[in-house]
């Protein structure tokens, strides 16, 4: 039995300077996400359900295409598993209208031009993405209950808050602190990862570089996105 | 009018609530930029928690940690008597060094202790602190009360625990009072969930403190820190230490004795200052031509002279990695004086965290330890007491070039 | 004394006891109130005669205001005033268009590094305060600084009673601050008690004034009516404004829509 906690846009720097313990469990690190022409969340997480650089396929799909993107189970390593359960993840099973939502609101907040409509929009844009997890969190909550062999919650707060942003270090804290609360209920192997960090721009958020990761079970150095698909089932094994 | 300020530092074990009694008082003095906290409320909420005072200081640290200007409301609180500003200062044992530095600058202090805790490592240290730093207007605030049912047995079992060891080493706190920082109780408002409590709130109670004690009327000391020639005058630069400084002044000079005139009060753009108070840094002329330099004490002639002694005991606190060892020269810093000194004795060697005497005639004196010390010169020093001259009661000592360790000096008479 | 009397005698003492350790020293002076408070704090301990001199790093994008008001007073205060610029990184076209930390790095601090070396100054006198910066407790009034200008806070001696650090040999250069223990309102109060001049950029006109002043590029104005001192210091007392404002968020705007849309997002 192994836990992974999928957190979008987890941002190494920030989890070090908040010193947020459970996110950070006994080894952590960046991944090396270098292989990839840009940090993208869909190519990012197609590319570790199935351990395969899925980039180019992905991008194929065209900008407007790719947020549908659903992967079969078969070609997921999921399906090595009895019985699974796996959370809002992108690329596979997300809640499609509610992420579209977002990045709907997204486009409206940097198109407006007027000041006090954009803060009406971004504070609708916060409330839809929190609302979101809090019920992301319900139900990943429960599910540490249910008898999984495999749980895999996926968190998207920090990425969709922090594109608008970043720039808030409290809003931003507090985000963390709530992300570290959920790891700390996690018991047994947990593995924390995220697709890529993030970097200020002002206030607003770009994806960084790297990626996030952290067990309480093993030192991973700087692995890649795509190998951790192996190291999921050599553990569970 | 200038409104006054007090300097309050807040101290106590780690967790027992420090930074909440802080938050608190901010929140229930209307002293928080509103839309600061409006800001963190909501993100509580959309997050689905509640909200708590220590995020609100932990996002004001935020923001002062990324350089962004901080109002000056948020650096104190005010109550109708005057402005508090808050001094910070760190309750982990890694930071005793910057909690001292802190701590040396305040005028009153809350001691906080967790109701359902009691006494810790950290409660002691610091009440031993405040102690050495001759802090005599101490809050002992006995705080979550909401976590022990406001009970009036625990609070007296605490505060009987707390008293008995602040008489050890000598405080008497001001007030002992039962509070709630999270709910509110007996901070700002008297609590109706602890009707057994007749006392003060900590408001009331801050607002009966007094400032710093002015020592213009005592026996004059003025400390030498420098002489400068400009334009052909001698000015005699340094601070008044205690008393009142006033042009026509017969003094004396320490250590060698001689006698001279205050001639005039120097003071850039300023003709015909009379006198200088205490603590005031100024300039001065004599009349005579004296050898007059950097650590010589100035008193006034006809009044209470300074001690000239060879060997002086003291109670030391030391902080450095490096021990304080029996026999070795150290540098001894007192007021504007600064000279070699060899460590005669640790007659005591205490825990500083249990109070405990943990060696008598001790050879060492260890990190964060407190110890009963003799010290030795080749010359003579220029020592006064404690209570009617600080400056001059209290010294610092310094290994390879840094300070290690701070006193009171004990007995004046050899 | 009073409470402003108090905040300058501590400062005149630390001032005196920086000189009385290190010969070579100078004051930072980037003509911001808070340094030009300092520079005043020194004539005033010195009887207008300045032993030392006063350095002014120009990045050479400051507001022409701040060219003049230095030259000005620098004659009338009689002050020997050092100008450190890093003149091969202006020639190369260093700016904030490079990047803002680039163009500080450059212009700022390896102009500082540069005019350290060049005088050999073991000890600068800077008008920081504890209030705006953060990790207050840890900052102390003399605070030793490596070649790299880094600092060693985590174990750093303590600071009580006034006395100070001692010189060390070996020991890059010690950072003095005697105006740790002001606050922006007090600062104020002061220069206005003490009719201590400032630069112009500091009141209103039009609506809008620096709450700061440093580089053209990089400082916006706060909206505001304050154009007399008493004015600023009620506005202090007052407003709650956290000052995030302005800069150049247009730009940050833009750049960010490109960013979006490259990862798909828009």
């Amino acid at each position: 039995m192994i836990t992974v906690i999928a957190i979008d846009a987890l941002e190494y720097n920030l989890v070090e300077e908040f010193n947020m313990r459970n996110l950070k469990q006994e080894y952590y690190g960046k991944t090396d996400i270098s292989e990839f022409s840009e940090p993208r969340t869909m190519v990012l997480w197609s590319s570790f359900m199935t351990g395969e650089n899925k980039e180019e396929e992905i991008l194929a799909k065209g900008d407007k295409e790719m947020w549908n993107t659903r992967i079969p189970h078969e070609e997921t390593f999921f399906s090595h598993f009895e019985n699974p359960f796996i959370l809002d993840l992108p690329g596979y099973n997300y809640d499609l209208e509610q992420h579209e939502r977002e990045r709907r609101l997204l486009k409206e907040f940097f198109m407006e031009k007027d000041e006090e409509k954009k803060r009406e929009i971004r504070k609708k844009y916060n409330e839809n993405a929190f609302a979101h997890h809090r019920k992301i969190k319900e139900r990943f909550l429960e599910a540490l209950e249910g008898e999984y062999d495999f749980i895999l919650g996926y968190f998207s707060v920090a990425d969709v808050i922090g594109h608008l942003n970043f720039g808030n270090r409290m809003m931003m804290k507090m985000i963390y602190r709530d992300l570290d609360e959920i790891v700390s209920q996690v018991e047994g192997k947990k593995i924390v990862l995220s697709d890529h960090g993030m970097k200020a721009v002002g206030v607003f958020g770009d994806h960084s570089e790297y990626g996030f990761w952290s067990t309480n079970f093993k030192e991973l150095g700087r692995p890649k996105i795509t190998d951790f698909k192996s190291i999921i089932l050599s553990e569970t094994k | 009018m200038e409104r006054e300020h007090l300097k309050l530092v807040i101290v106590g074990h780690v967790d027992h609530g420090k930074s909440t009694l802080i938050g608190r008082l901010f929140f229930d003095t209307d002293s928080l930029p509103k839309e600061k906290i409006e800001e963190v409320k909501q993100i509580c909420e959309a997050l689905g928690k509640e909200l708590e005072f220590a995020y609100v200081m932990d996002h004001l640290e935020e923001e002062r940690s990324q350089g962004i200007t901080i109002d000056t409301a948020q650096t104190f609180f005010k109550t109708e008597k005057r402005d508090y500003v808050i001094i910070d200062a760190p309750g982990h044992r890694e930071f005793t060094k910057n909690m001292i530095t802190g701590a040396s600058q305040a005028e009153a202090a809350i001691l906080i202790v967790d109701a359902s805790e009691g006494v810790r490592e950290q409660t002691r240290r610091h009440a031993y602190i405040l102690g050495m730093l001759g802090l005599k207007q101490v809050i002992v605030a006995v705080n979550k009360m909401d976590l022990v049912d406001y009970s009036e047995n625990v609070f007296n079992e605490v505060s009987k625990q707390t008293t008995d060891f602040l008489e050890r080493i000598g405080i008497a706190p001001t007030y002992i009072i039962p509070i709630s920082a999270k709910e509110g109780d007996n901070v700002a408002k008297a609590s109706d969930r602890m009707k057994w409590y007749t006392g003060p709130t900590i408001l009331q109670a801050l607002d009966t403190f007094k400032k710093t004690e002015k020592r213009d009327e005592n026996p004059l000391r003025f400390a030498v820190q420098d002489v400068y020639n400009i334009d052909g005058k001698r000015i005699i630069v340094g601070r008044v230490e205690a008393g009142t400084l006033r042009v026509g002044d017969n003094i004396i000079v320490l250590p060698t004795g001689e006698e001279t005139t205050v001639e005039t009060i120097e003071e850039f753009l300023k003709e015909d200052v009379k006198e200088a108070p205490s603590g005031k840094s100024t300039g001065i002329t004599v009349a005579d031509k004296l050898f007059i330099d950097r650590g010589h004490i100035l008193y006034r002639k006809g009044e209470k002279a300074p001690h000239l002694l060879k060997e002086i005991k003291g109670n030391i606190f030391w902080m450095s990695k490096e021990p304080l060892v029996v026999g070795e020269k150290v540098v001894f810093k007192c007021s504007t004086q600064e000279l070699p000194c060899t460590v005669k004795a640790i007659e005591k060697r205490i825990d500083s965290s249990t109070l405990e005497i943990i060696e008598e005639n001790a050879e060492k004196l260890e990190n964060r330890e407190v110890g009963e010390v003799v010290l030795s010169f080749s010359t003579e020093v220029i020592v006064d007491d404690f209570n009617s001259t600080p400056d001059l009661g209290r010294f610092v000592i310094e290994k390879n070039y840094n300070i290690s360790g701070g006193g009171i000096i004990t007995h004046l008479e050899r | 004394m009073d409470y402003l009397d108090e905040l300058e005698s501590k400062s005149i003492y630390i001032i005196r006891e920086a000189y009385k350790q290190f010969k070579d020293i100078a004051a930072l002076w980037s003509i911001g109130k808070d340094s030009t408070t300092l520079v005043w704090l020194i004539r005033k301990a010195f009887y207008g005669k300045v032993p030392f001199p006063v350095v002014h790093i120009d990045t050479s994008y400051k507001f022409e205001e701040i060219y003049e008001f230095r030259d000005k007073w620098a004659k009338k205060w009689n002050l020997k005033l050092i100008v450190g610029r890093n003149e091969e990184a202006i020639k190369a076209g260093m700016g904030p268009h490079m990047g803002k930390l680039q163009c500080c790095t450059a212009l700022k601090t390896e102009a500082l590094k540069m005019t350290i070396d060049k005088y050999g100054f073991k000890a600068l006198l800077l008008g920081i305060r504890r209030d705006e910066h953060g990790i207050r407790a840890k900052e102390r009034y003399f605070s030793p600084r490596n070649r790299e200008f880094q600092w060693n806070y985590k174990d750093q001696p303590p600071e009580l009673w006034d006395q100070y650090k001692s010189k060390q040999e070996g020991e890059e250069h010690i950072r003095v601050h005697p105006l740790l223990h002001w606050t922006e309102l007090d600062i104020w109060q002061y220069i206005k008690r003490e009719n201590i001049p400032v630069v112009e950029l500091y009141f209103a006109k039009n609506g809008k004034r620096y709450r700061s002043i440093g580089c053209k590029p990089c400082c916006s104005p706060i909206p505001s009516d304050a154009d007399t001192i008493d004015k600023i210091i009620e506005e202090l007392k007052t407003t709650n404004i956290s000052e995030r404002a302005g800069r150049a968020q247009d730009k940050e705007r833009a750049y960010m829509m490109q960013k979006l849309r490259a990862l798909g997002y828009m």
